[in-house]
C-alpha cells in the first residue's frame, strides 16, 4: 500500500492527546490545584476506515477517557484529534461541527443508566434524528425507528415502551439502535457487553459485527476483557496508566506479544479449560495512581523484566517491532 | 466419605408484590470435606440465594419452603437461631461479592476482625488481635500489625478482598462460601487473589463453595462443578468432565458462547432469548424455550436429576441426543467421536 492510499484510509487520528484532571484542595480562601490526575497522558492512535480498534486495559488506565475525548465528551488538555484530517476542536463552521457530531456516536457501558427512564424507546432512538434531520417528517422518522428496532433484533411494539420494561441485553440493543439512527461513520463502544450475562454477551457481539458490515461502521471498542477484544478487533491498543504500551494487529498483539504487560495480562486470565496447566506471571502490586506516575517506564515497578536502572530512569520510546506493531518497552519480548 | 454439606431439594421462594418468585426450585448440592466446588450460572439462576439459604441470611421476603440443608449431618433449616449463630462465621464463612461494600467504612479493620474472632472464640482482645494480624499476614498484607489499625478506605479493592478472606479464615471454618470473589477485580489483581485462595485452601484444609459466572475461574480453582439454570441444577460433574464432556445443552451452549483467547471462534454461538423470569418460570424444563433440542415433553415434564454416568448428574430428557457442535469441538480441542465414546 502506498503512503498516499494509506493516508486516505485514516478516519481518525489522535496526536499526543493528554487529559489531565486537576486535583483541588480546599484552602482557607478558595481552593488551589495541588496535583493532576493524568488519566490520558500522551496517546497517539490512528483509526482506519471500516476497522475495529480494540482499546484494552485495566480500570483506571484511561481507556474510557480516551473514548470520551474522541466523541468530545471531554476536552483534552493538550494534543490534537483529527477527524478526516480536520481538528475536531477547531471546526471552521457550524456545519462541520454538526457533521462530526452526527458521524461519531457512542454506545455506553451501563445499559441501566444510559437510557432516560422517562422517555419512550421511540423518542430515545429518534432523538438524534430530531436534532440532525429536523426537516424529516414524523412519519418517516417513526419508520426509521421501526426499521432500526428491526435491525437490532427488537419488535416494532417495543417503540411504545419505557426502558425499565427491558432486560439488560435488550437495553443495550436500544443503545445500539440510538447510536445508529443518524448513520454514523464511527462508533465508540465503551464496555458495551461488560454488564451483560455471558449468553447475552455473545448475542450483542454478533449483532455489533453484523451491523458493522451492514452500515460500514468503524468501531473503537473499549473493554477490559481481553478475550472479547481479541474476538472483535482488527487492531488492538493495550493501555497502561494513561499511555499505550502496545499497539498492532490482532495477531501481532496476541500471538507475537511484545510488551511484558500484555504478556502478563494474557497469562493472568483463567482459561475455561481444566487441562491447561499454565505458568502464570502474577504481577506484584497494583497499578500506581495516575497522580503519581512512576519515573521512566510507568510499568517498571511491576515488571518482571525491569533492569532496575534504565527502566527507572528513561521513559521507553515506542519502537516498531514489525510493520505496524509498536511496543513501548526497553526490553520487548521478541 | 460423608459429605460436609448436603443440600437436598431446597426450595426458596420470595414473596413480592408482583407475585411469588420461585428463586430456588429443588436444588441438590453436595460439598465433601476439603473439596472445592464451583456453582456456575448466569444472573438470577439462584446461585447466591442458595448460599444465603444455607446461612439463613435471606432477605425478609424470602422463605425456605422445603428441603434439607445437612451440615455435618445436622439440618440447618430447623436449627434454632442461637445455634445458627455458632455456625455462621465459625463453621461456614462467607465472602461477599463486592469488596468495596463488605467492610464498614467507619470502623477500623482491627475492630471489624476482632469482633468476629472474639464472638466465636474464648480469647482475650489481645489474642484476638494477634490472630487477626496472623490471618492478614497469611493473605499477603504487608505490615499487617500497623495497617490493621487503618480504615477500609485506605485499601484498594484487591486489598479489601484480601482482608475479607483473612476475616473469613481467621476462625478456621470448615467451609468457605465465596460469592463472585474476583468479579469486581482487575485481571492482574484477580490473578493474585486466586493464588491466595489456592494457598488458603491447601493450608487450612478448607472446603470451598465458589460461586461465579466466570468459567475460567471455575476451571482453575474447583474440582467439581454444579451448573445452575433458572433456580435449578442442570448438571453436576467433575470440573474436568464438565469442561471436556458437557452433557446438558445449556452447559454446551454456555461454553460455546464465550469468546476465547486461544481459539479463533469466528462467529460466536448464541443462546436465543434471555434468562427466564422466575415469577412465571417456564413449565417443564426451565431451559426449554432456549434449547435447540427441546421437544414437546420438555415443555411439560420436569426432567429428573439422575446419575447418567457414575459421578455425572444431568437433568435433561435428551441428554443422549445432545451433540457437541463443531464449535465446542474447537473450544475443547477434542474430537466429537471421543466425546461420544465417553458417554
Amino acid at each position: 500500500m502506498t503512503a498516499e492510499s494509506h493516508k486516505s484510509k485514516i478516519l481518525l487520528e489522535l496526536r499526543d492527546v493528554r487529559k489531565w484532571f486537576p486535583v483541588k484542595e480546599q484552602g482557607f480562601v478558595g481552593s488551589r490545584q495541588v496535583a493532576n490526575i493524568k488519566a490520558v497522558d500522551g496517546v497517539n492512535l490512528v483509526i482506519y476506515r471500516g476497522e475495529t480498534l480494540g482499546l484494552v486495559g485495566e480500570s483506571g488506565c484511561g481507556k474510557t477517557t480516551t473514548g470520551k475525548v474522541i466523541v468530545k465528551l471531554e476536552v483534552p488538555t493538550t494534543g490534537q484529534i483529527l477527524y478526516n484530517g480536520q481538528d475536531i476542536y477547531a471546526f471552521h463552521t457550524k456545519e462541520d461541527e454538526m457533521y462530526f457530531k452526527r458521524n461519531v456516536q457512542m454506545i455506553f457501558q451501563d445499559p441501566y443508566s444510559s437510557l432516560n427512564p422517562r422517555m419512550l424507546v421511540m423518542d430515545i432512538i429518534g432523538e438524534g434524528l430530531d436534532i440532525h434531520e429536523p426537516k424529516m417528517s414524523k412519519l418517516r422518522r417513526d419508520e426509521k425507528v421501526y426499521d432500526l428496532l428491526d435491525k437490532v433484533g427488537l419488535e416494532r411494539y417495543h417503540a411504545m415502551r419505557y426502558p425499565h420494561e427491558f432486560s439488560g441485553g435488550q437495553r443495550q440493543r436500544i443503545g445500539i439502535a440510538r447510536s445508529l439512527s443518524v448513520n454514523p461513520e464511527l462508533v465508540v463502544a465503551d464496555e458495551p457487553v461488560s454488564a451483560l450475562d455471558v449468553s447475552v454477551q455473545a448475542q450483542i457481539l454478533n449483532l455489533m459485527q453484523d451491523l458493522q458490515k451492514q452500515f460500514n461502521l468503524t468501531y473503537i471498542f473499549v473493554a477490559h476483557d481481553l478475550s472479547v477484544i481479541k474476538h472483535v478487533s482488527d487492531r488492538v491498543a493495550v493501555m497502561y496508566l494513561g499511555t499505550i504500551v502496545e499497539y498492532g494487529s490482532n495477531n501481532q498483539v496476541f500471538t507475537e506479544t511484545g510488551h511484558p504487560y500484555t504478556v502478563s495480562l494474557m497469562s493472568a486470565i483463567p482459561r475455561p479449560d481444566p487441562r491447561r496447566k499454565m505458568k502464570r506471571i502474577v504481577l506484584p502490586g497494583e497499578p500506581p495512581s495516575p497522580i503519581n506516575v512512576p519515573t521512566g517506564c510507568r510499568f517498571h515497578p511491576r515488571c518482571y523484566k525491569s533492569d532496575g536502572e534504565k527502566c527507572i530512569k528513561e521513559d521507553p520510546p515506542m519502537i516498531e517491532l514489525e510493520e505496524g506493531h509498536l511496543v513501548k518497552c526497553h526490553y520487548p519480548e521478541m | 466419605m460423608e459429605p460436609l454439606l448436603e443440600v437436598k431439594n431446597l426450595m426458596t421462594h420470595f414473596f413480592t408484590e408482583a407475585g411469588v418468585v420461585e428463586a430456588l426450585d429443588g436444588i441438590d448440592l453436595t460439598v465433601f470435606p476439603k473439596e472445592s466446588v464451583g456453582i456456575v450460572g448466569e444472573s438470577g439462576c439462584g446461585k447466591t440465594q442458595t448460599a444465603y439459604s444455607i446461612l439463613r441470611i435471606l432477605a425478609q421476603n424470602g422463605q425456605i419452603i422445603d428441603g434439607e440443608i445437612l451440615y455435618k449431618g445436622e439440618d440447618l433449616i430447623t436449627l434454632p437461631e442461637a445455634e445458627m449463630r455458632n455456625i455462621r462465621g465459625k463453621e461456614i464463612a462467607m465472602i461477599f461479592q463486592d469488596p468495596m461494600t463488605s467492610l464498614n467504612p467507619v470502623i477500623r479493620i482491627a475492630d471489624q476482625m476482632i469482633e468476629v474472632i472474639a464472638l466465636h472464640r474464648d480469647v482475650s482482645a489481645i489474642e484476638a488481635r494477634e490472630l487477626a494480624i496472623n490471618a492478614l499476614t497469611a493473605v499477603g498484607l504487608s505490615e499487617a500489625d500497623k495497617r490493621i489499625d487503618e480504615y477500609p478506605h485506605k485499601f484498594s479493592g484487591g486489598m479489601r478482598q484480601r482482608i475479607l478472606i483473612a476475616r473469613a479464615i481467621a476462625l478456621q471454618p470448615s467451609l468457605l462460601i465465596a460469592d463472585e470473589p474476583t468479579t469486581a477485580l482487575d485481571v492482574t489483581i484477580q490473578a493474585q487473589v486466586l493464588e491466595i485462595f489456592k494457598d488458603m485452601r491447601d493450608k487450612f484444609d478448607l472446603a470451598m463453595m465458589l460461586i461465579t459466572h466466570n468459567l475460567g475461574v471455575v476451571a482453575e480453582l474447583t474440582e467439581r462443578v454444579h451448573i445452575f439454570y433458572g433456580g435449578r441444577v442442570a448438571e453436576v460433574g467433575s470440573t474436568f468432565d464438565i469442561f471436556t464432556k458437557p452433557m446438558h445443552p445449556y452447559t454446551i451452549a454456555l461454553l460455546e458462547s464465550i469468546p476465547s483467547l486461544d481459539v479463533d471462534k469466528g462467529r460466536l454461538a448464541t443462546i436465543p432469548g434471555s434468562v427466564p423470569q422466575l415469577i412465571n418460570p417456564p413449565q417443564g424444563c426451565r431451559f426449554h424455550p432456549r434449547c435447540r433440542y427441546a421437544k414437546e415433553i420438555c415443555s411439560k415434564d420436569r426432567p429428573p436429576m439422575e446419575e447418567k454416568v457414575p459421578g455425572r448428574f444431568v437433568a435433561c430428557h435428551f441428554w443422549e441426543e445432545v451433540e457437541i457442535s463443531d464449535l465446542a469441538e474447537q473450544v475443547l480441542g477434542q474430537k466429537k467421536k471421543d466425546i461420544k465414546k465417553a458417554k
